[in-house]
């Protein structure tokens, strides 16, 4: 009984997936697990799940849907509290299906199609949190969990996977500093899915601010605007607004850093710093001459 | 120490079976069989080795090691078990099933408690119908002449009758003898590729290890948990998979490690310890490798050789964490701890390996004569083709040097760390330019760099800039770097200070030798 009604809730889960709202959705995911703890499917190893595979799978697509709800209504605690849940189902599955040549679990390739959709989405949300030592042990669980028994080419697998391969090309852009490119990625038509765009307006708030931290140091001035398609801003107006938030001054048709008159003010205070240095050295040469005193 | 550091090469390497050692006990060789041994005659040994059937001397070096053991369970002392340890890498190559029946046949009596061990062992080497208390006077010089070598090494014992001492040997196998037979089966079953057999073998010791409490085992339960590791790696599915039988053992090793951990035995400590991180490592399980490290505390004074590993296994899990830092201070101890023999190369090679990649991805460059080491010049190479791109900043040849030997990087578990090279190779390539040119177009350096577009250049030679590589500014509406001029070093403060520091590192080292070589005041 308990698992026809579970089947139900997670077709309308499935079926209308962005359209519920957050509140509907997690009421709904609620109702799902506890009829999985009816059923004695709550985690992978309960004797209902590990028995029965149909079941084991059931239950593994409520967490995922419900991992893609959260991750919609923008909460990331609850996305990792699902992951963390969904993490044992993986494990185990990957002993189960490929141990009976997949014959136990059904639907293999659009089961690991979902399983990327939510690993992508668990890469990106750490690469957002700036978690790249997390990202790199995951990244690297991935490369050989998915190559199983021949490791060969499967980074390139990986990085051809449209889920996960994203977030992977995203964090070599970042960290080389290509940020046109992860500003391309980010348009619409790139992003492997809706729940991805999610994740857009963190990365763009990241890139535009380290953008603009490079260009402090990079430019002594820049025209308003080329400084626009520079920041991947909307308007010549937002450019103001966000040249004002940090602080630079607009001056006919140009922005001046400020970084340049504080380098210029360090210089002078290295002048002053000069004096202090001299005595330095005496120091320094006295210290040497009773030293050797003591030596000699 | 010796046939740890076999073990290791074999753990890197899979092969290569150490250069033949002289074993202690070839010294003394089986002498005629009227007992009356004399010590001198070394030189005449050498001459009658020759002569002695190989199967009866190496039945005799086996049992010769029982007499270590004996002693080290008597005076309680583990460097005897150790001796008996160390034997095992001359004892291994000349093993066949039919002398480690003979040995458990004649070590054991059918009436003994522990011929369930027994039973097992001879299962394990193929050969369940030898019937157990086989008397040696069989096979009558060969016996003898190893009862002679009981007496001989024991030397506490009088040579007494052969009979005699053969009974008394019979009432009470001490533990330690048959797990020492353990792990010369658990030898063999590893050499001739029985991995089925020596996986189960190695099951009912580590049952049976946990079922005895013992100190005097310690070193040798170190030794059966190690190859019970290894019997699990080598079983399909290989290790990657998730169902390898790796896994399986994890809980094994764990309790291993609380007992061991409860018990104070160091050495299984530091082994078990070694071989879960290597477990995980395996599987990538990255995390839970980082939490076992962080929730047990490595014992200080383990056995070098272990030391070693664990130094290189940490170093692993720090690089793949980006704490790159920390990873090269452990892979330096590593390489520094590694043992220096031969039969160690396979390892200090792969931490030099890793080592080096660690170092570039910190942006430094390996010193070239790493490279020109004769024992590491042909396996390094193709990190010397990856450091010379690196170092050139020459993207084209960092991306064929990969493409070319992207199966030996895999094969070191380095790939992964290699690909996030890239940035490092474009950093250098732009300090190169700006040093090069006082002031080049956005476009150039996009080629030379083989960076996908101009907007591409301009972002990372502006996050160049901020990062500090180079010094220069961009002009976005001329679009081009204009390097600022190099200062002059002489000009600032720069070569005072290393001055002073040299200065004060030399009196430093003259206060510390005064201080070491003055005598202590009360002898004056």
């Amino acid at each position: 009984m308990a698992d026809r009604q579970l089947t139900q809730i997670l077709t309308q889960l499935q079926s209308s997936g962005s359209s519920l709202s957050y509140t509907d959705a997690s009421s709904l995911l609620s109702k799902a697990k506890l009829l999985l703890l009816q059923l004695n499917a709550l985690t992978p190893t309960a004797p209902g799940a590990a028995s029965n595979p149909s079941l084991f799978s059931l239950a593994r697509h409520v967490y995922e849907q419900g991992a893609l709800a959260s991750i919609r209504a923008k909460n990331p605690d609850a996305f990792l509290r699902y992951v963390s849940q969904l993490q044992g189902f993986y494990e185990l599955e990957s002993t189960v299906g490929t141990g009976s040549a997949g014959g136990r679990i059904p639907g293999a390739d659009a089961n690991r199609e979902e399983k990327n959709k939510v690993t992508g989405l668990y890469l990106l949300l750490l690469l957002t949190q700036g978690q790249y030592a997390e990202f790199h042990s995951e990244l690297e669980a991935l490369s050989t969990r998915l190559g199983g028994g021949s490791s060969q080419g499967t980074t390139r697998e990986l990085e051809a996977d449209r889920y996960l391969g994203y977030p992977i090309k995203l964090e070599r852009w970042l960290m080389e500093g290509s940020y046109d490119r992860v500003w391309k990625a980010m348009k619409k038509g790139e992003v492997p899915c809706e729940e991805y765009g999610v994740f857009s307006e963190i990365l763009t708030y990241q890139i535009r601010s380290e953008i603009a931290s490079s260009s402090e140091r990079a430019y002594p001035s820049l025209p308003i605007s080329s400084t626009k398609s520079l920041l991947f801003l909307e308007s010549e107006g937002d450019v103001v607004e966000f040249a004002r938030s940090r602080g630079w001054t607009l001056k006919d048709g140009h922005i001046f850093f400020p970084s340049a008159e504080a380098a210029a003010a360090t210089e002078e205070a290295g002048a002053e710093q000069e004096k202090p240095f001299s005595q330095l050295i005496i120091e320094n040469t006295l210290g040497y001459a009773r030293e050797l005193e003591t030596i000699v | 120490m010796t046939d740890k550091d076999t073990n290791k090469k074999e753990d890197e390497m899979t092969v290569v079976v150490p250069p033949p050692k002289n074993k202690q006990s070839s010294a003394q060789p089986p002498n005629d069989a009227d007992g009356d041994i004399a010590m001198g005659d070394d030189t005449k040994a050498g001459e009658s080795e020759a002569q002695v059937d190989p199967v009866a001397q190496t039945i005799s070096d086996i049992k010769s090691n029982f007499a270590l053991l004996d002693r080290a369970v008597a005076l309680f002392d583990a460097r005897f078990s150790l001796r008996a340890l160390r034997s095992i890498s001359s004892i291994r190559k000349r093993l066949t099933p039919d002398i480690l029946a003979q040995v458990v046949s004649e070590t054991f009596s059918a009436s003994s408690p522990n011929t369930q061990i027994a039973e097992h062992l001879l299962l394990a080497v193929d050969r369940p119908d030898v019937p157990l208390g086989q008397q040696p006077q069989q096979q009558q010089q060969q016996s003898s002449s190893s009862e002679m070598e009981i007496d001989s090494s024991s030397g506490s014992k009088s040579p007494a009758k052969n009979g005699g001492n053969k009974k008394e040997a019979n009432k009470e196998v001490i533990p330690e003898i048959d797990i020492f037979l353990g792990i010369l089966a658990q030898v063999h079953l590893y050499d001739t590729k029985q991995y089925q057999r020596g996986f189960a073998l190695s099951r009912f010791l580590s049952e049976r290890i946990q079922s005895l409490n013992r100190r005097t085992l310690d070193s040798l339960s170190a030794k059966v948990y190690f190859y019970f590791s290894l019997f699990a790696e080598q079983l399909a599915p290989l290790p990657p998979s998730p169902q390898s039988p790796i896994v399986s053992i994890r809980p094994i090793l764990l309790a291993a490690l609380r007992t061991a951990v409860l018990r104070k035995d160091i050495d299984t400590q530091a082994s078990v310890i070694v071989l879960l991180l290597r477990n995980y490592l395996l599987t990538s399980h990255i995390s839970q490798a980082d939490l076992l490290v962080q929730h047990t505390q490595f014992p200080e004074n383990a056995a070098n050789n272990q030391v070693a590993r664990f130094l290189y296994y940490l170093g692993r899990v720090r690089a793949i964490q980006l704490r790159y830092t920390e990873a090269h201070e452990h892979l330096t101890a590593a390489t520094r701890k590694a043992p220096s023999s031969a039969s160690a190369l396979g390892f200090s090679q792969t931490a030099t390996k890793l080592l080096l990649v660690v170092e570039l991805l910190m942006g430094d460059i390996p010193d070239r004569a790493t490279f020109r080491q004769p024992t590491m010049e042909a396996t390094l190479h193709p990190y010397f083709l990856l450091v010379r791109a690196v170092r050139v900043g020459n993207l084209e040849d960092f991306e064929t040097v990969i493409a070319q030997h992207a199966d030996t990087f895999r094969r070191d578990g380095t790939y992964s760390l290699i690909l996030r090279l890239r940035q490092n190779v474009i950093k250098t390539g732009i300090r190169m330019m700006s040093l090069s040119y006082s002031r080049i177009s956005l476009r150039d350096i996009c080629i030379r760099l083989h960076l996908g577009s101009e907007e591409s250049a301009e972002y990372i030679v502006a996050k160049a800039i901020r990062d500090g590589v180079i010094e220069a500014t961009l002009d976005r509406e001329r679009g081009f770097m204009k390097s600022k001029e190099v200062g002059d070093v002489y000009a600032t403060s720069e070569p005072a200070e290393a001055f002073h520091d040299r200065i004060r590192a030399c009196l430093a080292l003259h206060d510390e030798s005064v201080k070491v070589s003055s005598p202590p005041l009360f002898f004056v």
